[in-house]
């Protein structure tokens, strides 16, 4: 059984990768807590909902379109909501104007699918595969191989890629960046590009592998990549994929051995703790701080 | 000469204050000045730890709820008077806050801000799950009205003047701390902690009391909310509404007190007045929040000094 439980919670934690990886992009190179994350990602799965069972799209086409919806819908957000508020001094404001984002992103897909909670048809054929006996759903051997497919191919992307290299410099220091002749609007637009493809992948991964989608997945989203991507030491990719499978491995742990009622609370007493001893997460490095 | 004018605005306000319930009879509108009392204390003591300090808090509804639970607990099981009960609730409040900051003080920035989420979901699970302390997501009920000698606070009249006296409570002694020697400390952490620390400001005390002070109050408006409504529940007090009171003190404008109370007035008649457009309500609020802050990044403040020309005085700039 031990095993069965690992493996379920590896394949959550690499969901929660997909989500936390986008999310910790984003605070990487803005420093800015995107509070509407989750709910870009719920709309891009609700799309792939909608065109895999209203218009039987093909599961990989429906997906792809998702992505791109999603992607761009977070590029505009950041272009109508947080450009005008990207001087550091505002840091804190543009929080409460993602907030303000999230809300509506959240209205308008109640708007249109409802609250209530979705059926999400499996996207393989074969639910179950036993590989050395061990029983487990198709899908979360699925999630593994795409997570370390995606992180394998970001990793490249941002050490090979001209775009990559961009994104890097410019999550080092903006300034410094665009005096360099990097295009800083462009740059960060694709962040949030890449982001929000990420987390629809993560979403539609976690709506077929448990079978449900509702609008309230977007803000347990947001929190979870919050979660994930602090663990781990906020704003580097490696970072949150670690912190996002220790955090699946907890959630699936602790639901199953402890309690289900209080797994939340077991996993948040766990982050202070990691907080109190690493202050900057799992990964994170203390950076001296300079006048 | 500046100061006197100020005191004798402020007595103006508190004595026309006291006169709106003989003006406005209508029990619905003085339930909405009993929630923008209620709201402007809590939005007030988060102004103080997030607006002067700069400690970016997302669980103040969680010392808002520790206070109405502190309340709630007391007065149905114990029997204890509401006077009691209002300034244990606040305490109990600080209690917790100071727990938290032994963790608080090792870490800075945003991570204030996770420890103060995740505290914040913690109080709601718990209180949501251990049903034998807290009677889990039913919550409490029939919380007895309170009495003050003779005087039984039981109609929405008598709350406004309840809620009025904490209010101005809370005002006024917010507003002497923040022009005290510990509001200029607050003042200079908050611009550059750095430069604070430097300069002999003994940051990691002044944040934590900055912290306790603002939450105190929580716990008074926590306290204040079982009373009014006689039943609390786990679901009153999630991340939304921590984020409710960020947005309300961030539209009214961050750093000046006075400025809190728009900001609240706002937020609640949005909620009010798009009552009828129900399934669209959210949407107009995040659209007024969207548009106003990326216009006026200071919020009301930011149009009001705007007009007087002002704007010079408050803004602060870092580079």
């Amino acid at each position: 059984m031990f095993t069965e439980v690992l493996i379920v919670g590896l394949s959550l934690g690499a969901i929660y990768a997909l989500i936390a990886i986008g999310y910790s992009m984003v605070y990487g190179i803005l420093k800015l807590m995107n509070f509407a994350h989750g709910d870009v990602y719920a709309f891009g799965s609700f799309i792939c909902y909608m065109l895999l069972v209203k218009y039987n799209f093909n599961p990989i086409l429906s997906i792809i379109i998702a992505m791109i919806i999603g992607g761009l819908l977070a590029s505009i957000v950041e272009i109508l909501a947080y450009r005008p508020l990207r001087a550091p001094e505002y840091r804190n404001i543009s929080m409460i104007s993602a907030l303000g984002v999230a809300y509506i992103i959240q209205n308008t897909s109640e708007n249109i699918w409802s609250r209530q909670v979705h059926f999400f048809p499996s996207i393989v054929s074969n639910p179950f595969v036993s590989i050395f006996g061990i029983k487990v759903p198709t899908t979360q051997y699925l999630t593994l191989g795409i997570v370390i497919l995606v992180v394998g191919g970001l990793n490249l992307f941002l050490k090979h890629h001209k775009i990559g290299k961009a994104i890097l410099c410019a999550s080092q220091d903006i300034p410094a960046a665009s005096l360099m002749g990097i295009p800083i609007n462009r740059t960060i637009s694709i962040v949030y590009l890449l982001g929000g493809m990420l987390g629809v992948i993560g979403g539609v991964l976690y709506a077929s592998s448990y079978n449900v989608l509702s609008i309230s997945m977007g803000f347990s989203g947001t929190i979870v990549a919050f979660e994930a991507s602090v663990f781990g030491g906020i704003g580097s990719i490696n970072g949150a994929l670690l912190g996002a499978l220790i955090l699946g491995l907890l959630h699936s742990l602790v639901g199953f051995y402890i309690s289900t009622a209080y797994r939340d609370v077991i996993t948040f007493a766990i982050l202070i703790i990691v907080l109190l001893v690493r202050p900057k997460g799992i990964l994170g490095r203390y950076v001296e701080e300079k006048v | 000469m500046k100061k006197n004018k100020n005191i004798m605005a402020i007595i103006l306000a508190v004595a026309l204050s006291f006169l709106v319930p003989s003006i406005v009879k209508n029990y619905y509108w003085l339930g909405i000045f009993n929630l923008i009392l209620m709201y402007s204390i809590l939005g007030l003591s988060l102004n103080l730890i997030f607006g002067f300090t700069n400690l970016l808090s997302v669980g103040h509804a969680a010392f808002y709820g520790i206070g109405a639970y502190t309340t709630a607990i007391l007065l149905t099981r114990y029997n204890f008077s509401f006077f009691p009960a209002l300034i244990l609730s606040g305490l109990v409040a600080v209690f917790f806050s100071l727990i938290l900051s032994i963790s608080t003080s090792r870490v800075r920035g945003d991570y204030f801000t996770v420890i103060t989420i995740v505290f914040g979901e913690i109080f709601r699970l718990v209180m949501q799950n251990w049903v034998s302390f807290s009677n889990g997501a039913v919550g409490i009920v029939g919380i007895p009205a309170p009495q003050f000698f003779s005087w039984r606070i039981i109609s929405e009249k008598d709350f406004y003047f309840l809620g009025l006296v904490i209010f101005w409570f809370t005002y006024i002694t917010l507003n002497l701390l923040v022009n005290s020697k510990f509001g200029r400390a607050f003042i200079a952490i908050r611009e550059d902690e750095l430069a604070a620390s430097a300069m002999g400001v003994h940051t990691v005390m002044y944040k934590i009391l900055s912290f306790s002070i603002g939450v105190f109050y929580a716990g008074l408006a926590g306290s204040y909310y079982a009373v009014y409504n006689t039943a609390i529940a786990p679901s009153s007090f999630t991340l939304d509404e921590s984020c409710l009171i960020i947005i309300m003190i961030v539209l009214g404008g961050i750093g000046n007190l006075t400025a809190t109370i728009p900001g609240v007035i706002i937020m609640l008649v949005a909620t009010e007045a798009f009552r009828p457009l129900y399934h669209y309500r959210l949407l107009m609020i995040g659209l007024i929040m969207v548009v106003l802050l990326v216009r006026y990044p200071y919020g009301i403040l930011g149009i009001f000094n705007k007009i007087t020309s002002m704007r010079k005085k408050y803004i602060y700039r870092k580079v």
